[in-house]
């Protein structure tokens, strides 16, 4: 959980939070969307939000930025009420929002125009910056999912803000728009922007942020680093080899320490279990000769560590399924 | 101007400028209704007209057109498509001022009001005439009332309506009668007691009987005055509060 004070203390130094968010309760039509949610996001973390279709990771950050009043829970952004001081807060934050758009027939500058505050960048070097500026006479409706979600990043980044918030920047994207959005948000994190970042795609959040928050219905499971998620939720390997002559060692492989399951199919052995039997089948197989040539280790990445997790699927249950996830 | 409601306002006219479409119901649709309506029951004073030169009787009425065709039309599924599309979410989470959306369409849709009554005057003038104003300050304070009061309700439309289909059929069903029984049909003398009694609690009637009767002289209506200036009020409140972003 994040239950802290409203101070973040990294590396000896205390930062004050952006944002500080507690017992957060919101519900739609009897139906409880955020239940009883902590949540807090130091100054210059880039933290992702992370939580299947329906986990409440929209609601939340749409009551963070104001746009939704909490049913009950005490929010603090930037030191703002963000649903009594709306009108102060949200020129700090700059949103990329699921599901929202512009006019069809609105150009790309004219876009920037419109957008532009006092206190905004230079608009023609944040469309340098993000490979727009040859698209600035072009209308909204003609660019690509992925030059949309580019023009979003730049309009969120205008106007200097204190707190960038991002829900599902790269939905719908192909692979190639997503690499280019996720080049577009690592510079944001280089450059120390406080980032909230709000995906279900697992690797995303893997490839971006320096913490995860981990939400299923309405409520936080888990936060860390993903390398510490991936420890703790993905602590199994799987090792396979074939060997057509397998037979009278499986019994010897099921004995062997950390050996949760071993298959033997179409001439393959495959051995699952906790991660120390990558050593141990190492040891057995070395030791019983002659060492398999195909020899391949599979351990989890943040994906496969968490994927049961956030559906609500019993860890041992997940590990169990996800064997042909490897990193 | 470099106001919220300045950048909203002149981005919305330069998209209005390019999507004509948009403007025909408001720019053409009165122009052609007047030409054919106007030209139908000749020039001399009609006692169905009040003694009134009926195409003087409706070149005074078709303003009023405009500003119907604005408030229960062109608004609503203007911004019922914005809703849909997430637009009105991008503004309010942009950091958009809460009243500048509201504030912006209002003006919007009041200068929209404005240009397409000039151009109905200036097709109006070489064919019909442009009748002499008894009372220019009651036929202005009748215009600008009945136009905040349209605006006013074209933007609460927009705001309660879900999508932008949705805010066509309704604004049509609400239009049509409205400009038959209220402006551009046939005028109250001729009607049946049932019609005249459902025209006289239609907004639009009121706007246009505050605007015909100074202008051709044949009255004053202040009550009609009144009541779209307590309409433009109360509209005005609720549309306001209704596209708080």
């Amino acid at each position: 959980m994040c239950r802290g004070s409203a101070q973040r203390t990294i590396l000896g130094m205390t930062k004050p939070n952006v944002v500080t968010v507690r017992n957060l309760c919101k519900s739609y039509g009897g139906r409880r969307v955020v239940d009883n949610l902590d949540l807090d996001l130091g100054e210059g973390e880039m933290v992702g939000l992370l939580g299947t279709n329906g986990a409440g990771k929209t609601t939340t950050v749409e009551c963070i930025q104001g746009l939704r009043r909490p049913d009950s829970g005490a929010l603090k952004v930037l030191g703002y009420d963000p649903v009594e001081q709306a009108d102060q807060l949200r020129p700090l934050i700059g949103s990329q929002l699921q599901d929202a758009g512009l006019p069809d027939r609105l150009r790309v500058g004219e876009a920037v125009e419109l957008f532009a505050t006092r206190r905004a960048h230079d608009g023609a070097a944040l469309l340098e910056q993000f490979g727009l500026v040859e698209r600035r006479r072009s209308a909204f409706s003609s660019l690509s999912g992925g030059e949309r979600q580019r023009l979003f990043l730049v309009l969120a980044l205008l106007n200097q803000p204190r707190l960038v918030i991002l829900d599902e920047l790269t939905q719908g994207l192909d692979p190639a728009a997503r690499r280019n959005v996720w080049a577009a948000v690592a510079q944001l994190r280089d450059a120390g922007t406080t980032v909230l970042l709000v995906t279900h795609e697992l690797d995303e959040a893997e490839a971006l942020c320096d913490r995860v928050v981990l939400m299923r219905s309405g409520t936080v499971l888990d936060a860390g680093p993903p390398a510490e998620l991936v420890d703790r939720y993905g602590r199994w390997a799987t090792v396979s080899w074939a060997d057509p002559a397998a037979d009278p060692m499986l019994a010897e492989l099921r004995g062997l320490a950390g050996v949760r399951e071993v298959t033997y199919l179409d001439g393959k052995v495959t051995v699952h279990g906790d991660r120390t039997i990558i050593a141990h089948v190492g040891a057995f197989l070395v030791w019983r000769g002659p060492v398999p040539t195909d020899l391949s280790v599979q351990v989890p990445d943040l994906e496969a560590a968490l994927l049961g997790l956030l559906d609500g699927v019993p860890v041992q249950q997940t590990q169990h399924e996800l064997v042909g996830s490897t990193r | 101007m470099n106001t919220a409601v300045g950048r909203l306002v002149r981005a919305e006219l330069k998209l209005m400028t390019r999507d004509p479409l948009v403007l025909t119901f408001v720019f053409v649709f009165p122009i052609v209704t007047m030409l054919i309506i106007g030209g139908s029951f000749g020039t001399d004073p009609d006692p169905a007209f009040a003694g009134a030169n009926p195409s003087h009787w409706y070149v005074a009425s078709y303003l009023t057109v405009v500003i119907a065709a604005t408030g229960l039309v062109m608004l609503p599924v203007h911004l019922a498509s914005y809703r849909e599309r997430g637009v009105l979410r991008r503004f309010a989470a942009a950091g958009f001022p809460r009243w500048s959306f509201a504030v912006a369409q209002m003006v919007v849709g009041l200068i929209t009001t404005l240009v397409a009554s000039v151009m109905l005057l200036i097709v109006a003038a070489p064919i019909y005439g442009i009748p002499a104003l008894h009372n220019g300050w009651r036929v202005a304070a009748g215009l600008l009332v009945g136009a905040i009061a349209f605006v006013s309700i074209g933007v609460f439309l927009g705001s309660l309506l879900p999508s932008a289909r949705s805010a066509q059929a309704i604004g049509l069903v609400l239009f049509f009668p409205s400009f038959l029984l209220g402006a551009g049909g046939p005028p109250p003398h001729v009607m049946g007691a049932v019609l005249r009694r459902i025209a006289d609690v239609l907004p639009l009637t009121q706007v246009t009987k505050s605007v015909r009767e100074p202008w051709l002289g044949l009255g004053s209506a202040t009550g009609s005055l009144i009541a779209m200036a307590v309409l433009a009020v109360v509209a005005t409140v609720v549309a306001a509060r209704r596209t708080v972003l």
